[in-house]
């Protein structure tokens, strides 16, 4: 035992270096995991009018995507877990880049579900997983800006790539177009060559006794486990956690998907409509490695969970101010203050987990909450498609959007701080029953681990 | 296109003439222009008047009053017509008995439209009656007021609506559609066309050409035009026009083909540029942990697994530094 401590000692994360490389490699990856759907709703007129079929179909190819993605996040895991971060985003780009490139020479939409919506999907859903695992392999001190940095790939991506497909439609057609998107996606590979791999000295360890005795039913069952491993609905904190995010993604998306709309019902132009989500896309840049610093800071870093929160409410609040706006100059304020809690929600969500499930069980952890978010998140402008319909007024939507997000931010913040407070007894109570027995080793560890961060005590000491 | 109207001008350019009945003297005058005659009516709706059974020819009024110095009034034209337009003046500080007022189409002035108007309620009248009876008689017709105020109406058949200013792209091969819509609040056309121009004119496109290679479908009030088997001559500038009563309103719009080889270059450039970056990061990867190895070998033999492109000593030497660069 305490030799293995002492090997885990010495692989600490390094916090920095070669690790801002890998922040880079995981921006590219995860900028083109969020902002590719939403982008290629560009090419959607013109697809439309050349294979003849209607807007909604097309619209679909973005929510397959999306929903793949999501979905694939359990796959995702268990391949990382298995082979590391690097041959698995390597292999997204390639999946990704393929699928552009057979979507260019397609003639019917069922073909572009498949190669867009489908292999893009899965290319996409192994970057994304993939690229979160390493920044919590490569940083701990450090973690809350590096995912920060790293989630803000999002909008710097979709910011870049909207106008780079308008440019490319009017020169190209939409097949050159994803041709060249393809290409562009290929990049992946490069960002996943930059994710070199971190071996712990543990895994080796791992690798050794894994290599000789077990059967090949052992290894079947033991993937299974890993595949879906539901012992994680025992945990208290990863379930407060799943459901907090559940309320937050069911009412996160649908205020983007209705702005313009509702900005044009209030009589406010087309093109000045568009430029709100542009406004918000812009301040969520800045707000998301923003908030990762502010997240590193000594104060709020233990309290991580809370700010998570209060990002939340503050995001809800936003929301259910928005039906007393009617003028334009508000609705700009109203985008700003949304980019802001979006982008503080967004920078921070996987962090949260990454501090609640240690770096052991982040990969899978991850995967579970991605396919278990796909309801909500395919759920959620439908659904309050449906309330403009009903009601025939926006402000229901907002209403509810708000109410959803506010509640699943008070969620998050009363039922952690029962978990903590729960967690603490059971702590205290274990130290009394520990310091009996006077081991040095474990100060040790105590002490380096509280150099890391109070906070992390607790979950570490569960692994 | 949808911001509030706030200026008086943007509502007179939704107003059209309305003529059920016969009506020759109407006029009123209003601070805008309105619509002269009861029931509003998009266009001229052909109804023959009792009194002439033999001329299906409707008449129509056109009043605008004057405020400031200039004003342009659309007016759309389906079918033939005789138009009287009519423009008030208000005046300005000076206000002469009388003004010389005339009017002009197109710029060039009508030589028997000269007349001296006087200031009747304190406004200025110019009247005169327009027969619109074919193409030629459509375009920009003005009242001027001495040489200070002036009004222009511009007579044409009802515009297509938006189309397409950038060029469509299609491939060599490929087949494609394109569209022309007539406003739904406008009234639909009687028959649609479409064109190509082949470098001095427009040609028109019939469906039966040979190669079977066009496809028009018409319906009230779109119409679209299918290419098949795309070649490099089909680029070029198509015309499609609604053809009204009296005359057809144009819209245009650029096709341009190109093959394959367009986009392959720059996709070829970027997979270029991806192969370069990747073997630079890994050969760099490698030749730093070379070094490493150099300095300190660590010697694990079962490295194989979990790293791809034969970097074993990639691995060791990376566990290497670890050690060596703890905290």
């Amino acid at each position: 035992m305490p030799a293995a401590v002492v090997m885990d000692k010495a692989a600490l994360p390094l916090d920095g270096g070669w690790g801002w490389m890998v922040v880079l490699g995981a921006h590219i990856s995860i900028g083109f995991a969020y902002a590719t759907p939403k982008a290629l709703s560009i090419f959607f007129k013109e697809i439309q009018g050349d294979l003849m079929s209607s807007y909604s179909d097309i619209a679909w190819i973005s929510s397959i995507m999306l929903a793949v993605m999501y979905a694939g996040g359990p796959v995702s895991s268990a391949l990382v877990n298995r082979y590391g971060s690097r041959p698995i985003v390597m292999l997204g780009g390639l999946m990704c880049g393929m699928s552009m490139v057979t979507a260019s020479f397609g003639s019917s939409i069922v073909y572009l579900y498949l190669c867009i919506g489908v292999i893009g999907g899965c290319g996409l859903a192994l970057n994304l997983n993939a690229s979160l695992t390493i920044i919590s392999k490569y940083f701990h001190a450090r973690r809350p800006l590096a995912n920060g940095l790293a989630m803000a790939g999002s909008p710097v991506f979709l910011c870049f790539l909207a106008p780079l497909n308008q440019f490319l439609l009017e020169r190209f057609g939409w097949r050159g177009s994803l041709l060249i998107l393809g290409a562009l996606m290929l990049n992946c590979c490069v960002a996943g060559a930059l994710m070199r791999p971190v071996l712990t000295p543990t895994q080796k360890k791992l690798k050794e006794q894994t290599n000789g005795s077990t059967t090949i039913k052992d290894c079947h069952i033991k993937n299974v486990k890993q595949f879906l491993d539901f012992t994680f609905f025992k945990d208290r904190g990863f379930v407060i956690y799943l459901i907090g995010n559940i309320m937050f993604i069911f009412g996160a998306y649908a205020p983007i998907v209705f702005l313009s709309a509702y900005a044009v019902s209030q009589g406010v132009d087309e093109y000045y409509a568009a430029y709100l989500l542009s406004i918000m896309g812009f301040v969520d840049m800045f707000i998301r490695p923003g908030t990762g610093l502010i997240a590193n800071s000594k104060w709020i870093r233990p309290r991580v969970q809370y700010f998570f929160s209060f990002a939340m409410v503050f995001n809800g609040i936003c929301h259910l101010l928005c039906p007393l706006i009617t003028s334009y100059p508000l609705l700009v304020v109203y985008a700003v203050f949304f980019g802001v809690g979006f982008g503080m929600v967004f920078a921070l969500i996987f962090e949260c987990l990454m501090d609640l499930m240690g770096n052991q069980r982040f990969p899978s952890a991850v995967g579970l909450v991605t396919i278990i978010e796909c309801v909500p998140m395919l759920l959620g402008p439908p659904a309050a498609g449906l309330l403009v319909d009903i009601y025939g007024d926006y402000k229901y939507l907002f209403l509810m959007c708000g109410g959803v997000i506010v509640t699943g931010g008070m969620f998050l913040f009363i039922m952690n701080m029962y978990h903590y407070h729960m967690l603490r007894t059971s702590a205290d109570t274990e130290e009394t029953r520990q310091n009996s027995t006077v081991d040095q080793g474990q100060a040790n560890v105590s002490e380096v681990e509280m150099q890391a961060g109070p906070e992390t005590d607790p979950s570490e000491t569960k692994a | 296109m949808s911001a509030p109207c706030m200026h008086p001008s943007c509502l007179l350019l939704l107003l059209l003439v309305v003529c059920r009945h016969a009506h020759t003297n109407l006029v009123s005058v209003t601070e805008n222009t309105t619509v002269t005659t009861e029931p509003p009516v998009e266009t001229l709706s052909p109804i023959t008047p009792p009194v002439a059974p033999l001329t299906p020819l409707q008449t129509g009024q056109k009043s605008v009053v004057l405020t400031g110095e200039n004003h342009t009034e659309k007016v759309e034209v389906v079918n033939p017509v005789t138009l009287n337009l009519e423009c008030v003046w208000t005046g300005d500080n000076k206000r002469l008995p009388n003004i010389t007022g005339y009017w002009t189409k197109d710029g060039k002035t009508i030589e028997s439209s000269y007349s001296n108007t006087q200031l009747q309620n304190d406004r200025y009248y110019l009247r005169k009656e327009f027969s619109i009876m074919s193409e030629e008689d459509l375009g920009t017709y003005s009242c001027i007021f001495g040489p200070k105020a002036k009004v222009d109406f511009i007579l044409a058949a009802p515009y297509l609506g938006e189309m397409r200013d950038k060029p469509i792209v299609s491939y060599v091969g490929d087949s494609v559609v394109m569209i022309c819509k007539m406003d739904e609040k406008k009234s639909k056309p009687i028959n649609w066309n479409w064109y190509k121009h082949n470098g001095t004119s427009k040609e028109k496109i019939e469906v039966d050409s040979p190669g079977h290679r066009y496809k028009i479908t018409k319906d009230e009030k779109k119409t679209k035009l299918v290419v098949h088997n795309l070649t490099e001559s089909d680029s070029g500038v198509y015309f499609c026009g609604a053809v009204y009563g009296i005359g057809t309103s144009m819209g245009h719009m650029q096709l341009r083909v190109i093959t394959y080889f367009e986009p392959l270059k720059p996709f070829l450039g970027i997979l270029v540029e991806v192969l370069v970056l990747v073997a630079v990061i890994l050969l760099y990867e490698k030749t730093g942990s070379k070094k490493e190895n150099q300095s300190g070998p660590e010697g694990n033999p079962d490295q194989t697994s979990n790293l791809s492109h034969g970097e074993n000593a990639v691995a060791d030497g990376h566990s290497g530094t670890a050690r060596q660069r703890k905290v």
